[in-house]
């Protein structure tokens, strides 16, 4: 199952006014770009984590995503402990192997302790951050996410035009995963055992018939709107209500409160960079 | 009863092609008719049913020659959005015309944009949810339905916007047995119960033998003939020449005959149970 996909279930955030869950996600994230103290950073993630459990999603699908971008986050950290030059007395581990005085190549070898905590925190920054559009993907529906759009006053089309731009990424995945079987089952073995630039070059005939099959679908599901009468009046009606609810409110309070705890904490205990 | 659609030397060419998908098309179909349109594949059937509905050519462009009239609306100059409140349209892939995340929500889309008033979206969701027989099925998701579920979901999808006519394009074609059946059960309430126009493009003769009114056999972007499912389907002649496929129980009189049997061409049958009652009259009326 998709991170991106809508998950069914009834719990708690499900049931969260759309409008209060898209504010949250802008204000989590924006925060989440504020915060360089690395402790901080650390409550940041475990409270997206508990907005997990809160919504009763799956936390092993998340992780398995996690797992995926360690490897991002460990080429990060390398990169930032040999190239880490911003601070202005770095903690130097190792000394080069390269002395400075060569030109252009001169200090490689320099292992900075300030560069890996700098991508330390880089890459739990990006984690925590891939951790919190799935919350909200996977808790509202398609028409939840255009209504609650509209309500926060964008024209009804580019919502519809946001959502369905959403809803494609997990049916390309699945669109993805189909091609890939059909190719293994015809003896395809590239994208397992290939070497790197023949994976390259595999991928363009995983991409082709998905390009393709995503043009034909958006013209066929262009055909389907306009015989539904889509875009014919300035506005439209809607069958479901958004009803805010008082525990709604609270909790966007609640958490909004612990963002701007976490800001200060921030400050407080310093940014590391 | 008047006439509901009404084509008249109704040409078309797709943009950047030469050839003529349709040529100088002429029919009238009366209010309440059921209607099926046959022929091979790539004899136009799909165009003239995207262009009964505006599609073509508001949306895919090319050349148009001649007028199709549908309940006092010219395609050419309507707008696709006010044609479809005359004329609703059932495409053949149930993936790509299912875009919600919801049951319930799919059905409404169409209505929504008609911005009719919350209760009636409701009334009519309702309703065209009994109809395509689809109780309790609200809150799935559309593409984790079976293939005649999802059928019926665009049936009703389309139905809630209260057209006087539905087109249907393949409807069947991706279905199993069971699949085709259901959606063909609903097709026959939507004629019988709710009077409403149906036109089909459909290569399954027997569903068509037991349902539709007239069968108009398309060949070659013209139409090659137009009448009763027993004057056509008895035609072999006709159909070998579209590569029409009779139904079965035609083909098994066809098939006595060459065996020695000599069953009047009039006298075929197109139903099963007029092949009962043929196999009973030829082993001596038991």
């Amino acid at each position: 199952m998709s991170i991106l996909d809508y998950h069914y279930g009834d719990s708690y955030v499900h049931k969260m006014d759309p409008r209060i869950k898209m504010i949250l996600l802008v204000v989590l994230t924006i925060v989440v770009f504020m915060i360089s103290n690395f402790y901080v950073l650390l409550g940041m993630f475990a409270l997206v984590m508990l907005v997990w459990k809160t919504a009763r999603l799956p936390l092993k699908n998340i992780l398995r995503y996690m797992k995926f971008l360690l490897g991002l986050v460990a080429f990060l950290v390398t990169l930032q402990a040999l190239f880490f030059s911003s601070g202005e007395n770095p903690v130097i581990l190792l000394h080069p192997i390269i002395p400075e005085a060569v030109p252009l190549i001169g200090g490689i070898g320099t292992i900075y302790l300030d560069g890996i905590l700098f991508g330390l925190i880089l890459g739990f920054r990006l984690l925590t951050l891939v951790s919190i559009m799935p919350v909200f993907v996977m808790t509202t529906t398609i028409g939840e996410t255009a209504l609650g759009l509209v309500k926060l006053g964008m024209n009804y089309k580019y919502a519809y035009m946001t959502t369905t731009a959403l809803n494609l990424i997990p049916s390309l995945q699945d669109e993805a995963k189909i091609v890939m079987d059909a190719q293994k089952m015809r003896g395809f073995q590239v994208f397992e055992t290939g070497k790197l630039m023949d994976k390259l070059k595999a991928y363009t005939t995983l991409a082709v018939p998905l390009v393709v099959g995503a043009m034909r679908r958006a013209q066929l599901m262009g055909v389907a709107m306009e015989a539904r009468a889509f875009g014919v009046h300035k506005t439209r009606t809607y069958r479901e209500v958004l009803h805010m609810r008082t525990i709604d409110i609270v909790s966007f309070v609640i958490v909004f409160l612990i963002c701007v705890l976490m800001v200060v904490l921030n400050i407080m205990l310093g940014g590391w960079f | 009863m008047g006439t509901i659609i009404e084509a008249k030397e109704f040409s078309y060419t797709y943009p950047r092609r030469e050839n003529q998908v349709l040529r100088n098309i002429n029919f009238k179909v009366q209010e309440g008719e059921f209607i099926a349109i046959m022929g091979r594949n790539g004899a136009g059937k799909s165009t003239l049913s995207q262009a009964l509905d505006g599609v073509i050519p508001h949306l895919h462009g090319g050349t148009v020659w001649g007028d199709i009239v549908v309940d006092g609306l010219n395609t050419q100059t309507a707008s696709v959005a006010d044609l479809a409140q005359k004329i609703g349209i059932v495409l053949e892939d149930p993936e790509a015309q299912l875009f919600t995340t919801r049951v319930d929500d799919e059905m409404a889309f169409g209505i929504e944009n008609l911005c009719l008033p919350r209760e009636e979206i409701i009334e009519r969701i309702t309703w065209a949810t009994k109809v395509v027989r689809l109780e309790g099925y609200w809150d799935r998701e559309p593409t984790a339905l079976s293939g005649g579920q999802k059928q019926r979901c665009a049936i009703a999808a389309t139905l809630a916007m209260k057209p006087k006519i539905m087109v249907l394009d393949e409807p069947t074609s991706q279905l199993d047995p069971i699949g085709t059946y259901e959606v063909f059960d609903v097709i026959r309430s939507l004629k019988e119960e709710y009077g409403m126009t149906i036109l089909i493009t459909t290569h399954k003769s027997e569903h068509i033998a037991e349902y539709a009114d007239r069968v108009m056999v398309l060949e070659n972007g013209q139409i090659e003939a137009f009448d009763t499912p027993q004057v056509i389907f008895r035609n072999a002649e006709l159909l070998s020449h579209v590569a029409v496929r009779p139904p079965q129980v035609s083909s098994l009189a066809a098939y006595l005959n060459s065996y020695g049997q000599n069953i009047p061409r009039n006298e075929f049958p197109i139903l099963l149970d007029e092949a009962e009652q043929m196999v009973r009259k030829l082993i001596g009326g038991k």
